[in-house]
């Protein structure tokens, strides 16, 4: 059965400051799916995650979230996606529970702290760091927190803006299973990063963005992962031509 | 509803736990008892001042043995304006214009007894109120708390996530604007004490419920400027330097400019030039206290023709007596001319300053504060007004039982025969028509009316600065 897309961007094109920032981009990512977007510094990465949250109009194409164009009802695409920042961004005053707390009230999700300790449990925040205020947490404790949020959101769609940025190698072990498991149970992921190797050992598909064209896309093979070498061959030429 | 609560919530918590709030409050209640106490003991010492001399005054004045009435002219009293209860938290123009007068006949002296009496204030510092604590550093707590409410977030990117998640910038700006404002309300709170306590003593709910919604509205204005400035600007570090800026230019510069742009716009003659062509049109009117004097042979005339006699002597009445009644009533036409010119212009100039209260509503609530406590340059004329009124009614009221109750052949030879001077003395007991002067403030609905422009300008920023709010709620970014 195929399966439903969630994200789509149409032909966008985004204009900042009078310079095309992105230049007729298009691709899908459908429930179930991790979508690399890889790329270099100023490729347009993260002005595409912008557009899908509304945060810069499109100037030309659309965006599409869950068959709605976000142009059309931002609020709606909104609430249908959870956004975990290049810093993972929650309150350094808060422990995790509280954290939690506090965003899920806005998003009008009650959830107990059974509910809350079990999300903690699945991205493996020990339980002596959940008393803990965040700005005593590495970064990768902080990701784990922003994880659980988009867990107890409990949302279809995950933006993902340099995740795995200054984490340690173990700590990108388990981001990366993390992702997959949520992808595995049915979310559509879409991760923007610059890291090759990251986004081949997560990704279904990948696709290639520079100088804000997407000018490859990679797809692994049933049962398997896109092959690393290809694509940093590709990410090397394309950026360093 | 519910969302816009836990933002602010969540504010007051951020503020709690960075202990920024309890900083604020108690830096703010530390100025606030610091100048409570100050106006305290200045207002006490002034009363106790004031008590005194009017009792010395009454008593001085009231027992004053039989006299010819012309000397109790001469002699004088004090007449003393007691401060309106509100005045211990704006005493207004009241330690510049002072609070007593030396009511006596044939002058108009100013207001005296200036709280700056000492030479130890050279530099006016016990001036400082609490209404100028409200005026000038609450804006300053305000700003602490307020700059950060969106820059904070921003920089940390929480703004991104609450945004992202799908909380629209209206609700996100209305959470923070709902925790300042109710760091305002407990700014206010030490206000609310005052005005309770000057309710007891006898001000009218009204003024004292006005007073603080006019606190309340300032506060809000500075509460705004804060939010917008956080919202708007995407560096806290920028937010914080632009909002001392306004700060500095909205309270300290503009006033001042404003003050000197009015005295330009409403010119005064200055107190000499005014004094010396007082005193030469005053010299024209001749002099009361001589009968014989040219300026009063019509009247002279008059009188005769009126009672049908030929000689000062037969007239019913004490030519001396009625000559002083028509010298002081000439008189004081003319100083009523003069100090009518110069509540005009007075008046003129507070209305050219009071424009200013667009710009800045520094000046808008200052004079809204003044108003409400009976302490504005209103009130202070009318004490002028009143106190003349009482001179000039116990001046005439000698005259009147100079020229009744006297006769004119004694009146005349008192210098030179101890009877007749005997027979020109009255009865102590006339020194009675001195009446009490009580000065009240204008009923609460009258000075909230006074300060009309001034409510419409507080008001005019709060809703502009909201509208602004409104608009930048709508476009948001992280």
């Amino acid at each position: 059965m195929a399966r439903q897309v969630k994200l789509q961007a149409e032909q966008l094109r985004v204009l900042r400051g009078g310079r095309e920032v992105l230049s007729g981009v298009s691709f899908e990512v459908a429930g179930g799916e991790v979508y690399g977007l890889l790329g270099g510094n100023g490729a347009g990465k993260s002005t595409t995650l912008s557009t899908f949250l509304g945060f810069l109009p499109a100037s030309g194409g659309r965006v599409i979230v869950n068959t709605r164009d976000v142009g059309s009802d931002v609020a709606a695409a909104r609430r249908a996606m959870a956004y975990l920042p290049e810093a993972a961004s929650m309150y350094e005053h808060l422990d995790a529970r509280e954290n939690l707390h506090y965003f899920l009230q806005l998003v009008g999700v009650g959830r107990g702290e059974s509910e809350i300790d079990a999300a903690l449990d699945r991205v493996s925040l020990a339980g002596e760091a959940r008393g803990i205020k965040l700005r005593g947490y590495s970064k990768g404790m902080r990701q784990k927190v922003a994880i659980a949020l988009a867990i107890l959101r409990d949302t279809d769609i995950l933006l993902l803006d340099e995740p795995t940025s200054g984490l340690d190698p173990t700590a990108i072990d388990e981001f990366h299973d993390l992702v997959r498991g949520l992808a595995d149970a049915g979310k559509a992921i879409l991760m923007v990063t610059h890291d090759v190797y990251g986004a081949c050992q997560v990704a279904d598909r990948i696709g290639l963005l520079r100088g804000g064209k997407l000018v490859d896309q990679f797809a692994a093979p049933a049962g398997g992962r896109i092959e690393t070498e290809t694509v940093h061959r590709a990410f090397s030429a394309k950026t360093n031509p | 509803m519910k969302r816009v609560l836990v933002i602010a919530a969540a504010e007051w918590r951020y503020w709690l736990r960075s202990r920024l709030a309890q900083g604020g409050a108690l830096l703010i209640t530390a100025l606030l008892v610091a100048t409570t106490v100050l106006t305290t003991l200045r207002m006490q010492s002034e009363t106790a001042e004031r008590t005194q001399h009017q009792a010395k005054a009454e008593t001085a004045f009231l027992t004053q043995p039989d006299r010819h009435p012309h000397r109790m002219v001469h002699y004088g009293h004090y007449v003393f304006r007691t401060p309106a209860p509100l005045a211990l938290f704006d005493p207004g123009l009241d330690p510049v214009t002072g609070q007593s007068i030396f009511l006596e006949g044939h002058r108009q002296n100013t207001a005296m007894f200036a709280a700056s009496g000492a030479s130890a204030d050279l530099g006016g510092l016990s001036w400082l109120s609490p209404a100028m604590v409200y005026q000038l550093f609450a804006p300053l707590l305000v700003i602490l708390l307020g700059h950060g409410l969106v820059a904070r977030e921003r920089e940390a990117a929480t703004l991104a996530t609450l945004l992202a998640q799908g909380t629209p910038g209206r609700v996100v700006l209305a959470g923070k604007a709902l925790a300042l404002l109710s760091f305002v309300v407990v700014l206010l709170l030490p206000l609310a004490l005052g005005a309770g306590f000057a309710v007891l003593n006898g001000e009218q709910l009204l003024a004292a419920g006005a007073l603080m919604i006019a606190y309340l509205l300032y506060l809000v204005i500075w509460g705004a400027l804060a939010l917008l400035a956080s919202a708007f600007i995407r560096n806290r570090a920028a937010v914080l330097a632009t909002l001392a800026t306004l700060w500095i230019a909205l309270t300290l510069v503009l006033p001042a400019v404003a003050v000197s742009s009015a005295a330009n716009a409403a010119p005064m003659a200055g107190k000499l030039e005014d004094d010396l062509a007082m005193l030469t049109e005053l010299r024209k009117l001749g002099d009361g206290h001589n009968a014989n004097d040219p300026a009063f042979a019509q009247l002279r005339a008059d009188l005769l023709a009126k009672h049908g006699v030929q000689r000062v002597e037969d007239l019913p009445v004490n030519l001396r007596g009625v000559v002083a009644q028509a010298s002081e009533q000439k008189l004081t036409d003319t100083l009523n001319s003069y100090a009518g010119a110069r509540m005009a212009a007075e008046t003129r100039q507070a209305a050219a300053l009071s424009v200013y209260g667009w710009l800045t509503p520094l000046l808008a609530v200052a004079e809204a504060s003044r108003a409400v406590s009976g302490t504005d340059l209103t009130h202070h004329h009318r004490f002028l007004r009143e106190a003349e009124d009482l001179r000039y009614a116990f001046v005439q009221g000698l005259n009147q039982i100079h020229a009744e109750k006297l006769a004119y052949a004694d009146d005349i030879r008192r210098s030179s025969d101890p009877a007749a001077e005997r027979r020109t003395r009255v009865d102590a007991a006339n020194w009675q028509l001195l009446e009490r002067f009580r000065f009240q403030p204008d009923a609460a609905g009258s000075r909230l009316q006074q300060a009309r422009p001034q409510w419409l300008m507080l008001g005019v920023w709060s809703t502009l600065l909201m509208m602004a709010g409104f608009w930048l709620g709508g476009r948001l970014k992280p």
